[in-house]
């Protein structure tokens, strides 16, 4: 998950996630878990009955959704049941696999080797909270499902005065992941940084939110851009020593990942999630894990050549 | 410190030890088995194998582990082979370690004493006997030590397998952080776990240490008995614990060796080599070459031995006497010329083709060349029974208790009947040759080669290995070629003397005519020399 806060929007970058913003509300999330488990015991949508009769081959199916585990709230272990993983992304995940009669079972790996997972093979699917972008569109198609809102995390008393991805983040050292959206958009930075005689910004990579997090704890890095709601989860963990500088809506979308070589089982967990959404389990699920409801998007299908 | 007990304790990161656990043993033991194979064509004839061994070693040694894990989990399903997240990590790491283990094998080998492998061809050992019997037993012991450290290595590596999905602890550990942030007390637990295992590793690794220490015949050495290359037999077992821990008697033989006083008169030394004439021929060499690069050894070297007759190579250093003795056992190729031992046409098919290693090994055996080395070459991981009775189980199918029975009765000739289960680092220089002329006679050769079978021991050590040696010429009527510089040995002994120098013989005949009457200026120069340096050092 990465996406971009900058106010400035590149649209042919985006693609795709955007299931950003809502994560404020991730430590809420965890203590809603428990009670809000019945929901998934929801009968699946009128609709889907058709949807197993004319995509039979899915039907009594384990697949493989490959996730970055590290964003509480979207996807991560169940602090309280490690064996499990919990999120909206695996709601969401399981809601259309329970449409279209499939079962999935989670492979945890890197943010950075999510599609190479599924292009591998090594995985059916990627629900995991990453943006659909033209770039990553090459490797994958995406069915995109959520907008994206970005969050600026800075240690608390934001000292460098950052105010987004701009030249006030000129200096300044930024943690992201690797592969995350906002990491060409922190290099994009350089030149106008020394145009105004300024020094450049340097970028930390990492593997997941935790480790950029920790970067900002530990003092190595001044800030981390990303989804709203995995920023407001770290800074409730650490309220004494994060902050967030600001919140803003950036042009991209969150999209579930399929293999370009199936098109079929592309339009297939497109009809399911729009009946997930018709039947209003889509929202239901961004009040469970307290997401914004603004989040909510139609479905629509990223694919490039 | 509660959070570090509950996360230590934590059935989730618990778990996550068997990953860890699974994928380390499969990286080594497909590490192994790679390393193994590497090792072999590594230090095979084939230069072709050894060139792909190298080039293997090459890319896999010079990657990073964590490439080869992605290249095992992303790129070889491209190809058809797709493997689970464990198997992929489990290759990776295989192919990564086989590389490291194949050096540690191949230095373990290589570290083995040339001699005792020489030692082992001579008595008519195949390349896979040797290694089974004499390499691989001794390498493994010098390789535990190197491969506890690639298991601890390959035990935190594995923690890599975590950026291809494989729920191992370091990837359990993260995962568990990112959605409890409670990092420092997770990363303390699992950095703990890591510290047992390891720990257990290297326990592991002293106990088998222990268990494979040759010199610790006590209750916890016991593990060795299970051994192939170390059975022995229970009623022997006591007696070699009390004997191996006894202090190491003073080397000083006279109690070992009852010494009849040799007492062939001159005369009676002339009728045996009159008689021997007339024997059939046992060696014969003929136009013997060959060459160190540039350096020639042998110069087209003649030389007839007799069954019965015994023959004393002398001559200065670099004469070429070793080396004519391992031609003569086809220890050594030569460039031309031809070596006969009983009529038979060593180390070549009657068209004079050259016969492979394993070939020339089974001759070596059914011809019955016996050779003792100057170092003795003692197999060091062996009591003196088993360096006796174990080539004629192994080479010549002796059924264990005849071979035992022999090894007996030759450690009771040569005096060493009471040191029989002693290893070779027990016993003296003198007594170690001992073993070794033993272990040479044991199949009965009709040739015994000795090169300088005193040249390595102190000077009060030198007489109980000559009167041995004396007492197979005499009571035996063995037929020896020995190359040496003891001149009143050789008088005594030899039928016949050869001088040789620069690789041809300059002079031969009678022991006696020769050593006291010698033609050639050369030779006579040599033996005054020997007999100068012998003065001083008999006053010394």
């Amino acid at each position: 998950m990465h996406k971009w806060f900058s106010t400035e929007s590149r649209p042919q970058r985006m693609s795709s996630a955007a299931h950003a913003g809502l994560r404020i509300a991730a430590l809420g999330a965890f203590l809603l878990a428990g009670l809000c488990a019945p929901m998934s015991a929801n009968a699946a949508p009128a609709g889907c009955a058709a949807l197993q009769a004319k995509y039979p081959s899915l039907k009594g199916k384990q697949l493989v959704n490959a996730i970055n585990p590290h964003t509480p709230g979207y996807e991560a272990i169940d602090p309280k049941d490690p064996n499990k993983y919990v999120g909206f992304d695996i709601d969401l995940g399981e809601q259309i696999g329970e449409c279209l009669g499939f079962t999935l079972t989670y492979k945890a790996v890197t943010f950075a080797a999510l599609l190479t997972t599924l292009s591998s093979g090594q995985a059916d699917i990627v629900i995991s909270d990453i943006y659909a972008t033209e770039e990553r569109a090459k490797a994958a198609d995406f069915i995109t499902y959520s907008k994206v809102f970005d969050g600026v995390l800075v240690a608390k008393g934001n000292p460098k005065k950052i105010t987004g991805i701009n030249s006030s983040m000129c200096g300044a050292a930024a943690a992201e992941n690797t592969g995350f959206v906002e990491v060409p958009l922190v290099q994009a930075l350089v030149a106008p940084c020394k145009a105004e005689g300024k020094a450049e910004p340097t970028l930390q990579l990492y593997d997941n939110n935790a480790n950029c997090i920790q970067a900002i704890l530990a003092g190595r890095a001044d800030t981390y851009v990303n989804d709203v709601n995995t920023v407001d989860q770290a800074v409730k963990a650490n309220p004494d020593k994060l902050e967030k500088a600001i919140a803003v809506t950036i042009p991209y979308s969150v999209g579930i990942a399929v293999p370009k070589d199936k098109p079929e089982f592309r339009d297939a967990v497109m009809a399911a999630l729009i009946e997930v959404q018709k039947a209003g389990i889509h929202k239901e699920l961004l009040k469970k894990w307290d997401l914004d409801p603004n989040n909510f998007k139609e479905p629509d299908i990223l694919s490039v050549k | 410190m509660s959070l570090f007990v509950h996360y230590l304790s934590l059935p989730y990161l618990l778990e996550g030890i068997w990953f860890t656990v699974v994928v380390t043993a499969l990286g080594l033991g497909g590490g192994l088995i790679l390393g193994l194979v590497l090792a072999a064509m590594q230090l095979s004839r084939f230069w072709v194998l050894a060139a792909f061994a190298r080039g293997y070693t090459v890319i896999f040694r010079g990657t990073p582990l964590i490439l080869q894990m992605v290249f095992a989990y992303d790129a070889l399903p491209q190809i058809g082979l797709k493997l689970s997240a464990v198997g992929a990590a489990g290759l990776a790491l295989a192919a990564n370690e086989a590389p490291f283990i194949a050096e540690m094998l191949r230095a373990g080998v290589l570290g083995v004493d040339r001699g005792q492998v020489l030692a082992g061809q001579a008595l008519g050992m195949t390349p896979a006997l040797l290694m089974r019997r004499i390499i691989a037993p001794q390498a493994i012991r010098t390789m535990i030590p190197a491969f506890g450290n690639e298991t601890v290595s390959a035990l935190k590596n594995s923690s890599l397998a975590s950026v291809i999905s494989v729920q191992e602890l370091t990837l359990r550990s993260t995962q568990l952080a990112s959605s409890t942030f409670d990092f420092f007390s997770i990363f303390f637990a699992s950095g703990l776990i890591y510290l047992v295992l390891t720990t257990a590793v290297s326990v592991i690794q002293l106990f088998v240490e222990r268990a494979l220490d040759l010199d610790r015949a006590t209750p916890q050495g016991r593990l060795a008995i299970f051994l192939p290359w170390r059975r022995v037999d229970l009623s022997t077992k006591l007696k070699l614990a009390e004997q191996t821990a006894a202090p190491t008697a003073p080397a000083q033989a006279p109690p070992d060796v009852p010494l009849p006083p040799r007492a062939a008169s001159r005369a009676d030394r002339a009728k045996h080599a009159a008689m021997v004439e007339r024997n059939n021929v046992a060696v014969e060499v003929t136009e013997l070459r060959k060459k160190y690069g540039e350096q020639s050894v042998l110069d087209g070297l003649d030389l007839t031995v007799r069954v019965g007759e015994v023959v004393a190579l002398m001559g200065p250093s670099g004469s070429g006497k070793s080396t004519l003795l391992r031609c003569i056992n086809h220890l050594e190729d030569w460039d031309s010329g031809m070596v006969r031992v009983c009529g038979r046409r060593l180390g070549h098919r009657d068209d004079g083709r050259p016969l492979s290693p394993r070939a020339i090994a089974n001759e070596r055996a059914s011809v019955g060349v016996g050779m003792v080395f100057q170092q003795f070459n003692l197999f060091s991981h062996l009591t003196a029974r088993e360096n006796v009775a174990g080539p004629l189980r192994w080479v010549h199918g002796m059924t264990r208790v005849d071979a035992d029975r022999r090894a007996r009765e030759l450690l009771e000739r040569v005096g060493l009947g009471h040191r029989a289960d002693a290893l070779p680092r027990h016993l003296s220089g003198g007594q170690q040759q001992r073993v070794a002329i033993a272990r040479a006679l044991a199949p009965n050769p009709s040739v015994l080669l000795l090169d300088e079978p005193t040249s390595a021991l102190d000077p009060e050590l030198v007489n109980e290995v000559l009167e041995v040696i004396r007492r197979l010429a005499i009571d035996d009527g063995l037929t020896m070629i020995i190359s040496t510089h003891q001149i009143r040995f050789a008088d005594d002994v030899a039928d016949r003397v050869a001088f040789l120098s620069g690789g041809a013989i300059l002079e031969e005949g009678p022991a006696h005519e020769v050593l006291t009457n010698p033609r050639h200026p050369v030779t006579a120069r040599f033996l005054s020399l020997m007999e100068a340096d012998k003065a001083p050092e008999r006053t010394a």
